[in-house]
């Protein structure tokens, strides 16, 4: 079960980062675009930017921001005040590694639960992006599932102890 | 003090009390929020939790589906690109070719390297690690004092945070709505003077001692060449990052993507010569920015609930009025709160502290400062509010920086003292107090005068 959901946090990683590296290429074209607009506007010519880049920007990165968290609690990436708890002794520290490893799964599964609840809202709403008007609740999918995987991720370090991860 | 703010000030110590027992910083914040804002609804009828609740639906994706947050991310995968593309190393090594011969130079080198690699990484603390690893062997086979060696190395990491594009100076200006292209602006003054007195600071220890840095045999011409040919595309992408940015070509989304694209390509096309990005160094840098970019995107959830909890305690108002009604002067509370960043930039990483504190401290310094339409002439440190935007964004930058570095905990200290495994953590932090004592007069320095952040901003915008 573990070895599959960090199989699984990984590749979801990864398929954020390939969503970041296309909002890179998308704005490198329409840096382009407005460089060649620069160039072209002194020859009586105009090149238009990408419509919408803005718009497409902001979903893409919704979802690809979500689907790094899983990841980062795989690898127990959370920022942490450890200065105050080095000295207590590795029984009680594993102790507090789990309750906060329950707390988060427990916090990542309410989220999921509300996140859902907003999709559905935003789905009857009909709500649409500004330019693109492109429907926005399609893209709370990738954070629901990411809710979820973070979730389950968390559930699993509760039962192991800090350091495996 | 009413319930409110009662509720509010003992939210605020189960945050720090939350923090000290190790639990994530985001996690914490959280259930600060959600606890209090329960807490909140039993005592004052009309702040119900249900509607509080409800915000959940949608608070979470409007927290990450932001233009102009998209910016730390990208940033981030870029320094993480340019890091297993091995141009750190570039630089450092290009850098050392042409200042390696001088009494120190090694040192220097490695500090200016910091300062340029910093400013495209946008991490103190991964600036640290990275040049760390980089410049320590070589500090090594020089001879360098390893008090010499590893407090440079601890104080240069410092210079990421600050030198833009910095992702702390993003998050600072979406909290207090300034711009972050001025921030940028601002910054770079105070992080040239920054080099420059680490510079001073190394040139002046080798003076009074001389063993500590012995003097480097000259480089083999062929090699010293090589150095400097793969330092120009560095500089140059690096270059035109910062100086972009602070010239205000361009905005910072589009910086950040095409310094992605431009680091990305650079990277593959060093791979005709067996160098440069492999697929895997590629994978390798997506999932350093998951982690990272994970962590920030959740501590900026966990500070917009728990913003949404003090402000409806009263909290960062109540603070404010105290503040004003103590008698105390502004000066002396502006000095208390950039102690008080000191103190908890010990112990605290620097993102999370700015989101914890700067919405606590706001509000305060524009009360003080005479209110929202301050005007310069009357203001109570001289500048209006959004200057003093700008200008307090700095300062807490550099005292933030400042916290790296400070005794006992210092948590750049660390990270050499890691790195460096046969220096004892006490050499280290004997090593980085010189460095300690002029970025304690670098903070005068900008509290005396203002300018030297607001400078290049004025001079932009005409």
């Amino acid at each position: 079960m573990r070895a599959i959901l960090e199989k699984i946090a990984r590749w979801w990683a990864l398929l954020g980062g390939a969503i970041l590296l296309l909002i890179a290429l998308v704005t490198v074209t329409n840096a382009g675009a407005f460089l060649a607009d620069r160039v072209a506007r002194s020859f009586g010519a105009t090149v238009s930017g990408l419509p919408g880049y803005e718009d497409f920007v902001r979903l893409a990165i919704s979802a690809a921001a979500l689907m790094m968290i899983p990841y980062c609690q795989q690898r127990r990436g959370h920022v942490v005040i450890a200065f105050f708890v080095a000295k207590l002794p590795a029984v009680a520290r594993r102790a507090l590694d789990r309750i906060s490893s329950g707390a988060m799964a427990l916090l990542a599964l309410f989220l999921a639960y509300w996140m859902w609840l907003g999709m559905a809202e935003t789905e009857a709403d009909h709500a649409l992006s500004r330019v693109l008007g492109w429907p926005e609740w399609p893209f709370y999918l990738p954070g629901i599932v990411s809710l979820v995987l973070w979730g389950l991720i968390a559930a699993v370090q509760t039962l192991e102890p800090r350091g495996h991860g | 003090m009413g319930e409110r703010e009662l509720i509010g000030l003992a939210g605020l110590v189960a945050l720090f009390v939350l923090l000290a027992l190790r639990v994530p910083v985001g996690l914490a914040m959280v259930a600060v929020g959600i606890g209090g804002n329960y807490a909140l609804s039993l005592v004052v009828p009309y702040l119900r939790f249900d509607p509080f609740l409800k915000q959940f639906k949608t608070l979470l994706w409007n927290v990450v589906a932001n233009y102009e947050l998209s910016v730390v991310p990208l940033f981030i995968l870029m320094g993480f690109l340019a890091s297993h593309a091995n141009l750190s190393r570039d630089l450092f090594q290009g850098v050392n070719a042409l200042v390696g011969r001088l009494r120190g130079g090694v040192a220097m080198a490695a500090v200016t390297a910091c300062a340029g690699f910093g400013a495209v990484c946008g991490s103190s603390l991964a600036t640290a690690s990275t040049m760390g690893r980089v410049a320590l062997p070589e500090l090594r086979r020089m001879r360098y004092a390893p008090t010499l060696a590893t407090g440079s190395l601890a104080a240069g990491g410092t210079l990421g945070i600050l030198i833009p594009p910095s992702v702390a100076l993003v998050i600072y200006a979406i909290i207090v709505e300034a711009s972050i292209i001025e921030m940028f602006q601002a910054a770079i003054i105070p992080g040239i003077i920054a080099v420059l007195f680490f510079l001073g600071v190394i040139a002046a220890l080798v003076r009074l001692r001389p063993d500590a840095a012995p003097p480097a045999a000259p480089m083999d011409a062929g090699e010293r060449r090589k150095a400097l040919i793969r330092l120009a595309p560095v500089v140059m992408l690096f270059g035109a990052i910062v100086l972009g940015l602070g010239a205000g070509l361009f905005t910072p989304t589009p910086a950040a993507g095409v310094g992605v694209v431009a680091v990305l390509g650079y990277g593959l096309l060093l791979r005709l010569r067996g160098e440069g990005l492999t697929v895997s160094g590629i994978k390798l840098s997506v999932l350093e920015t998951a982690v990272t970019s994970g962590m920030i995107y959740f501590i900026l959830f966990g500070a917009e609930v728990l913003k949404g909890f003090f402000s409806r305690a009263g909290l960062p108002a109540a603070l404010a009025q105290w503040a004003g009604a103590s008698g105390l002067d502004p000066w002396i509370i502006l000095i208390v709160m950039l102690a008080i960043l000191i103190v908890l930039g010990c112990f605290m990483e620097s993102l999370a502290m700015i989101l914890v504190v700067v919405p606590f401290f706001w509000p305060t310094l524009v009360d003080l400062n005479g209110g929202d339409y301050a005007s310069a002439t009357t203001a109570a440190y001289g500048l209006s509010t959004d200057e003093l935007k700008i200008w307090f964004g700095i300062l807490a930058l550099v005292v933030v920086e400042l916290g790296l570095i400070t005794p006992p905990v210092g948590l750049n200290v660390f990270i050499i003292a890691s790195i460096a495994k046969d220096t004892p953590m006490g050499e280290v932090f004997r090593g980085v107090m010189p460095f300690f004592g002029v970025e304690i007069v670098r903070v005068g320095l900008l509290l005396a005068f203002p300018v030297l952040a607001l400078l290049l901003p004025r001079l932009v915008a005409g």
